[in-house]
């Protein structure tokens, strides 16, 4: 019986989906007079409100123009934008907002989808030592993160002192290839003064809640701390999932006001370290071995965010002002 | 029997005889006489029997045993010496006669054999001297040798005899004393023999007088005077006769001793003193005994954990079907009272239906409530119905050391270490989602359960950065197994992970941990094979008294990851259980 009722209930959905919202739509039309889009347009704010609903509209649309506009090239925006204004019988004339507003949203749409191709390459080409440009990153990570002491050689033990597992670098590399290196390098190069407390922090970690005596038992576990290099590749792993998954779409369709780019990423990127950083200090976990379990909440904790349509990950340094546009 | 008797008394009187020689230095003629054995089958005849001297018409005599044997020509045979004729009466060769001659000869033989050997035996019975009778008197025992006379004397009789002037001057000397016979030459009778032939060529007759030396056949051969060569060989025979008295001793030793490791291996009684001086003798168990008696108490040993095991697995599984049954008569009984609560509340509504209007409105509320509660007690039921399965069957599995494990699949904890890169996390994700990705390096741990075959394994994969390798301690708690891995293709980093594994085999945690090293990947161009990486970490050493096994494998296709497994649900589970379940 019960399971009669489920089906039953299933079945009306589907029916809803297929013909009633249509027709619900039809009528909303006529009344109206103005299309979805339209309707879209004029009832939201422009932003992650907007732009995933113009999203979710176009990829349901039954109509093949509108199904494919959100896969369409970057370039080719303006002209669908056209073929969807005479599809659609609007007059560019008496809604001159629309064509700019749809435009916009079209454009943070598509950008996200190349956003996602660009990052995906960025992570599959490894690190390789032969390729000069590759080592000349490096060694530039080095000299923001450690301005004051020299490298002595391209393979040492120094590497630890900024959190590599190893002496080389490179073997660090393994699952986020490039993107891991990119995406410390900003974060050392953009956001200099946060990059150098989290990594002093982090070799200096805080032990606020215990007492003096406690500490001295707990040394040596806590010494391990976290490693700065290593926890940045796993929070551009995070970041990468977030991307892949389209939870970040909310952020970047808030801050990007046309096409999110490699630098709204990897800004993401640098929000996301400061605030598992301060998340980590809060937590203050008993020693490195929780560190997944803390990931884990982190990332629950930033997906639930994300839920909120208005919600921006927006990184608090200078250097990234003029590429926010709320 | 007689004679063969008497003959070897013979041969005991010559060896004494001979050892006499040695003693005097003198030369004995000890043959045996070849006259009295037969000329066919060699054999001593007898004084009768089988080898009775029978005579041929020829002269020639055989003994009876070979003239039965000789082929029958007609009535006739033949001699085996000159094939001469000689006919045999109806009685055969038994007709013939014997050789008489012979048969009185053989007689007087065996008596002269006889006496001598007692002679000898009273000889050896003496000083170990022979005894010389005087050649005056046979009564008398000579006692000196007169060097002129040649004749051996007593005292009486040398008195007797050189009583006369002339004779009186006769040199004397004692018996002891007695100047050694000069030998002749044989062909020289008038020389006594002098020289000894040193030529190679000459051996076999190197004796020679002054003639023989100067003029014949020894003519400008080296030579050397006959008395010192003969002190030169006795001396060499005495040194000789000292070694073998070495010898003998030595042989005694070896001999003794080896009674003395077979009486050890025996065992037996043994005189032994006590504390206060008393003697008795006590048993001693020999090795034999005490070998059987260590097998004995080692399989008495293994009967009695075998009994113990035997009575902690039927210990489990009584506990774990009494708490079963328990379970299982607590939800009986439970679902009696759900029964009766049921009925009840049926009662409870009949009644009412039968009541008047009012009533019924009146009991309107009380009814919804008792429908409320049937409701959600059948919600609980339902739900209690979907969760769990009944099921009567005991799944039993025996772990390696005899334990039994009730439940379908057997739980075990691995712990997954090595340095950093070696490629555990996509072992690990391999392993469980049978997919290949790239990894980020592991910060912490990651846990995952893996099932196989009737093995449900728990893998904690700790990371293997440098700093994190002294927390690797705190995962080591009950783990059955540590899988230990190994980058392959990175060749400076095997002297890291060789002192790595060094340590980990020393923790007190991991003593009874199985050890499954992965040569990680084994498809990389250059990769160390299996083989070189176990000489390389002389893991033959290193992993020396513990279960280990190391196994190449592929963490990208996947290959030699269950190989893997297998091996540890093998070492981990008694053999035929897998292929049952």
């Amino acid at each position: 019986m019960k399971h009669f009722l489920r089906v039953l209930m299933q079945f009306f959905l589907y029916l809803y989906c297929k013909c009633l919202w249509r027709s619900l739509k039809f009528v909303i039309r006529k009344m109206t007079g103005r299309c979805e889009l339209q309707r879209i347009c004029y009832n939201n704010k422009p932003g992650a409100r907007r732009t995933l609903k113009i999203e979710s509209s176009l990829k349901f649309s039954k109509t093949e123009l509108l199904q494919s506009a959100v896969t369409v090239h970057p370039d080719s925006v303006e002209k669908t934008i056209e073929d969807i204004m005479n599809l659609k019988k609007i007059n560019p004339d008496t809604n001159p907002q629309l064509g700019i507003s749809l435009q916009a949203s079209l454009l943070q749409i598509v950008g996200y989808r190349s956003l996602v191709a660009e990052v995906e390459k960025l992570r599959r080409e490894p690190y390789d030592s032969e390729n000069p440009e590759h080592e000349d990153l490096l060694l530039k990570l080095w000299k923001c993160l450690r301005p004051d002491a020299a490298l002595k050689g391209r393979i040492t033990k120094q590497w630890c002192e900024i959190g590599f597992q190893g002496s080389d670098p490179k073997t660090d590399f393994r699952g986020m290839g490039l993107l891991g290196l990119h995406n410390l390098l900003y974060f050392a190069e953009h956001d200099n003064a946060t990059a150098l407390q989290v990594l002093h922090d982090s070799l200096q970690p805080k032990h606020s809640k215990m007492s003096e005596l406690e500490w001295e038992k707990k040394k040596f576990d806590k010494a391990i701390g976290y490693s700065f290099a290593i926890v940045g590749i796993n929070i551009t792993d995070l970041t990468y999932s977030l991307l892949v998954s389209g939870a970040l779409k909310t952020h970047l369709y808030n801050v990007a006001p046309e096409m999110p780019t490699l630098a709204h990423f990897q800004q993401t990127f640098c929000y996301l370290m400061q605030e598992f950083h301060n998340f980590w200090t809060e937590e203050d976990p008993s020693d490195i071995m929780e560190f997944n379990c803390v990931r884990a909440k982190f990332h629950k904790r930033i997906l639930k965010q994300l839920r909120n349509p208005n919600m921006a990950l927006c990184p608090h340094f200078t250097a990234s002002d003029h590429l926010i546009n709320l | 029997p007689r004679m063969a008797a008497a003959v070897g008394v013979n041969k005991q009187a010559s060896a004494a005889a001979m050892e006499s020689c040695v003693r005097h230095g003198r030369a004995a003629a000890g043959g045996t006489v070849k006259v009295l054995e037969c000329g066919v089958c060699e054999d001593v005849f007898s004084l009768q029997g089988d080898k009775v001297p029978r005579l041929l018409l020829c002269g020639h005599t055989v003994c009876h045993d070979c003239l039965t044997r000789l082929p029958l020509h007609g009535r006739a045979i033949r001699c085996p010496f000159d094939r001469q004729v000689t006919e045999l009466g109806d009685s055969g060769v038994w007709g013939l006669k014997k050789n008489f001659a012979l048969l009185e000869l053989l007689e007087r033989l065996q008596h002269g054999a006889s006496n001598q050997s007692g002679m000898s035996e009273d000889a050896l019975g003496g000083a170990g001297e022979r005894i010389i009778r005087c050649d005056e008197d046979e009564n008398h025992i000579a006692s000196m040798y007169c060097t002129v006379c040649a004749t051996h004397l007593c005292a009486d009789c040398s008195q007797l005899t050189h009583s006369t002037r002339t004779l009186a001057k006769h040199r004397r000397v004692p018996l002891a004393d007695k100047p050694h016979e000069k030998t002749l030459c044989l062909q020289h009778q008038v020389h006594a023999i002098e020289f000894v032939c040193l030529e190679d060529a000459c051996q076999p007759g190197p004796l020679m007088c002054c003639v023989c030396k100067e003029y014949g056949k020894h003519q400008g051969h080296k030579h050397a005077v006959l008395e010192a060569e003969a002190n030169q060989i006795r001396a060499s025979i005495l040194d000789m006769a000292h070694c073998i008295r070495t010898f003998t001793e030595e042989i005694s030793e070896y001999s003794r001793k080896l009674v003395g490791i077979v009486q050890q291996i025996e065992g037996g009684e043994q005189i032994v003193e006590d504390g206060i001086g008393m003697a008795h003798t006590e048993h001693v168990p020999g090795t034999a005994e005490s070998a059987r008696s260590c097998v004995r108490a080692y399989f008495a040993d293994l009967h009695e954990t075998l009994c113990r095991q035997e009575e902690m697995a039927l210990s489990v599984v009584d506990a774990h079907v009494r708490e079963k049954l328990i379970w299982l008569r607590q939800q009986q009984e439970d679902m009696t009272i759900l029964l009766s609560q049921v009925s009840t509340a049926c009662l409870h509504c009949e009644k009412t239906l039968q009541q008047d209007d009012c009533r019924v409105v009146l009991a309107k509320q009380e009814i919804t409530r008792l429908l409320e509660t049937l409701q959600k007690q059948q919600q609980q039921f339902t739900e209690l119905a979907d969760h769990i399965q009944l099921d009567a069957s005991i799944p039993v599995t025996f772990t390696k050391d005899n334990r039994v494990h009730i439940g379908p699949k057997m739980e075990i904890r691995v712990v997954t270490l090595g340095l950093d890169g070696a490629g555990k996390t996509t072992i690990l994700f391999k392993l469980k989602q049978d997919e290949f990705m790239q990894p980020i390096p592991t910060i912490g741990f990651n846990v995952e359960t893996v099932e196989y075959k009737n093995l449900k394994f728990t893998i904690w994969d700790v990371g293997g950065k440098h700093k994190l390798r002294p927390l690797w301690k705190h995962y080591y708690l009950n783990t059955q197994a540590v899988v230990f891995v190994i980058d392959s293709c990175h060749r400076d980093r095997l002297m890291e992970s060789h002192s790595e594994l060094a340590k980990l085999l020393t923790e007190k945690e991991l003593r009874d941990a199985l050890l499954l090293i992965f040569a990680n990947k084994q498809d990389v161009a250059g990769a160390v094979s299996v083989e070189e990486m176990t000489e390389l970490l002389s893991l033959h050493k290193l992993c020396c008294g513990r279960s280990w096994h190391i196994q190449g494998c592929d963490a990208r296709s996947g290959t030699g990851l269950h190989e893997g497994l297998d091996w540890l649900s093998r070492q981990l589970v008694a053999a035929g259980v897998l292929d049952v379940a």
